[in-house]
């Protein structure tokens, strides 16, 4: 069984007679280790599906299991207790400000009855893995963002947890910090062996550290799967939206503007996985059947640490040549479909 | 006009005037602040909804803050004599002075709780805290400066409702001010109390905020 599992879980929010059906039949498997990215635009109701995990939030229908054991039916005591395995870091970081660092770490110790001394000295263990051994004695005022949420990384390893979820952990930091605070939630994940849910609006979080993917939109998860896979074939136009969005992952060509593109006979999409970036196909097919093709747009970008490539190729009006090209591309390895509209 | 009797007794009024103030303030926060906590955590938007217990404590709280401090203080006259034994007296003012203080402490210190960053329970509660420990580690703590604020402002407020009580006989600065620069005519006792009375506000209020500003780390 995997570690969370989601069963038809649906949440509704009621206040005075507007019902907002937050969540809807969402149904979901985590598995143990695994990064798991849930992304959406804002109202998507990722925020509300996260804190359905640790029932800060209790669905209205639906069970939540984690590990086997199902919370809805956990007295309020085995409930506080199972928080214990599911830590959470936050955007707005959540420190105690009138605490310092150290006293912040050693929160959820205090909180399981932990004696002072020793809460203290796994604090100063737990600061030296996010690299803040020396504020233990600052205030979070006086830390800078990726600060602050490191040592919220810091406070979420404290109680040994299983599982961590992450609500737009990233979502207040600048670029660079957001990528140091990826790579360390990453390092976390290989050496704790940690299952990593993270909630982001960001294509880039995902494609930098998730193995796993949902794809949210107005309280349903329209998508699911392999990043890979997702990245490769966007079977939905939420995930295609998504991955169009993803404008900061590598340099972005979009050479031809939306009038040109309607003017191609037909597009399509090629996907060039790991190796097949090496050979210079498109230039070689060129040579080959002797007629130009159009490039409308080409990406890089790194996906779990695989580059992968995307190129949108505008073909000439000549039915028998476009299946040519096709064919030699296909021949390459590459993936090929055909693409309408506005891409 | 300040014969050393006078003065004798503007020192046992500053005297008096403090233990009242000091006294209710204590007893007031005795009963205050579990009434605030319980109201900040009862409310629909708080860590322990409870809307029957949260309406109790709220129409409690307006009813005694709506009766004028003069007309407390004399309903109450035969509640004090039954838990002091007399009903006149700096002790006696005590007992009206703690119950005009209670709604008013609660609510001073539900305010204060009330900014305590949502976040940040969220947090908590995510870590498995129990409600207890909510109050006790993150409310009470992130909201200490607010409080002492609080203390500040209820010592303000106690120090004038007991300068009131001694229009009925409750001792203090009050009291001399009344006797001497009202019933008597004598200026310059009640300026010179008046003045006192000045003094301590500001000394209280200095103090109160030097020790918040002190305490707070979020700067």
């Amino acid at each position: 069984m995997a570690q969370i599992e989601v069963r038809h879980l649906s949440k509704t929010f009621t206040s005075k007679d507007v019902k907002v059906n937050a969540l809807k039949d969402i149904s979901l498997e985590i598995e143990q280790g695994d990064i798991y990215g849930i992304i959406g635009m804002s109202g998507a109701g990722k925020s509300t599906l996260v804190r359905c995990l640790n029932y800060l939030e209790k669905p209205t229908v639906g069970d939540v299991f984690v590990d086997g054991r199902e919370l809805g039916g956990m007295t309020e005591k085995e409930l506080l207790k199972q928080r214990k395995d599911i830590a959470m870091i936050f955007q707005h970081f959540n420190l105690l400000m009138q605490k310092n660092v150290v006293d912040n770490v050693s929160f959820p110790l205090l909180i399981q009855g932990v004696r002072k001394k020793e809460a203290r000295k796994r604090a100063k263990e737990l600061l030296g893995i996010v690299g803040l051994e020396e504020k233990e004695l600052a205030y979070p005022a006086q830390l800078s963002g990726g600060q602050k949420q490191r040592v919220a990384i810091a406070r979420a390893l404290a109680s040994d947890p299983r599982i961590l979820l992450c609500d737009e952990a990233t979502s207040a930091l600048d670029p660079q910090t957001t990528a140091s605070i990826l790579d360390l939630l990453k390092d976390i994940n290989k050496r704790f062996g940690i299952t990593i849910v993270i909630i982001t609006h960001q294509m880039s979080v995902i494609r930098k550290i998730c193995s796993h993917v949902a794809i949210m939109s107005l309280g349903e998860i329209k998508e699911h799967g392999l990043v890979d896979e997702i990245f490769s074939h966007p079977k939905t136009k939420e995930a295609r939206e998504l991955i169009l969005k993803d404008v900061d992952g590598g340099e972005t060509g979009n050479l031809a503007k939306p009038q040109d593109r309607l003017m191609e006979a037909k597009k399509i999409r090629i996907v060039f996985s790991e190796n097949s970036s090496f050979e210079p196909v498109i230039a070689n097919m060129v040579l080959k059947t002797g007629r130009p093709v159009n490039i409308l747009k080409a990406d890089t970008k790194n996906v779990g640490g695989i580059a992968k490539g995307e190129m949108i190729l505008g073909l000439p009006d000549d039915q028998k040549l476009q299946k040519e090209i096709e064919e030699y591309i296909r021949e390459r390895g590459l993936e090929v479909e055909e693409v309408t509209g506005d891409v | 006009m300040f014969s050393s009797e006078v003065i004798q007794m503007l020192v046992k009024g500053i005297g008096e005037t403090l233990y009242m103030t000091l006294a209710s303030t204590l007893f007031g926060y005795l009963f205050g602040l579990p009434m605030g906590i319980l109201l900040t955590i009862s409310d629909r938007e708080g860590i322990r909804p409870n809307a029957v217990l949260y309406k109790i404590l709220d129409v409690i709280a307006n009813i005694v803050r709506s009766v004028p401090f003069l007309i407390l203080l004399i309903v109450l006259i035969p509640f004090t004599r039954f838990i002091v034994g007399k009903s006149y007296g700096s002790t006696a003012t005590i007992v009206p002075l703690v119950v005009a203080a209670v709604p008013y402490i609660a609510r001073m210190v539900e305010s204060s709780l009330r900014e305590v960053d949502a976040g940040v329970i969220e947090a908590a509660r995510s870590m498995g805290a129990s409600t207890f420990t909510i109050v006790t580690k993150v409310l009470l703590v992130e909201a200490r400066t607010s409080l002492i604020v609080g203390v500040t402002i209820t010592l303000g407020t106690i120090l004038g409702y007991s300068a009131m009580a001694g229009t009925v006989g409750g001792g203090g600065l009050g009291d001399i001010a009344i006797r001497y620069g009202y019933y008597r005519y004598e200026a310059g006792i009640m300026a010179v109390t008046v003045i006192l009375l000045i003094l301590l506000v500001q000394i209280f209020q200095t103090v109160g905020m030097k020790l918040s500003v002190h305490l707070d780390k979020r700067k």
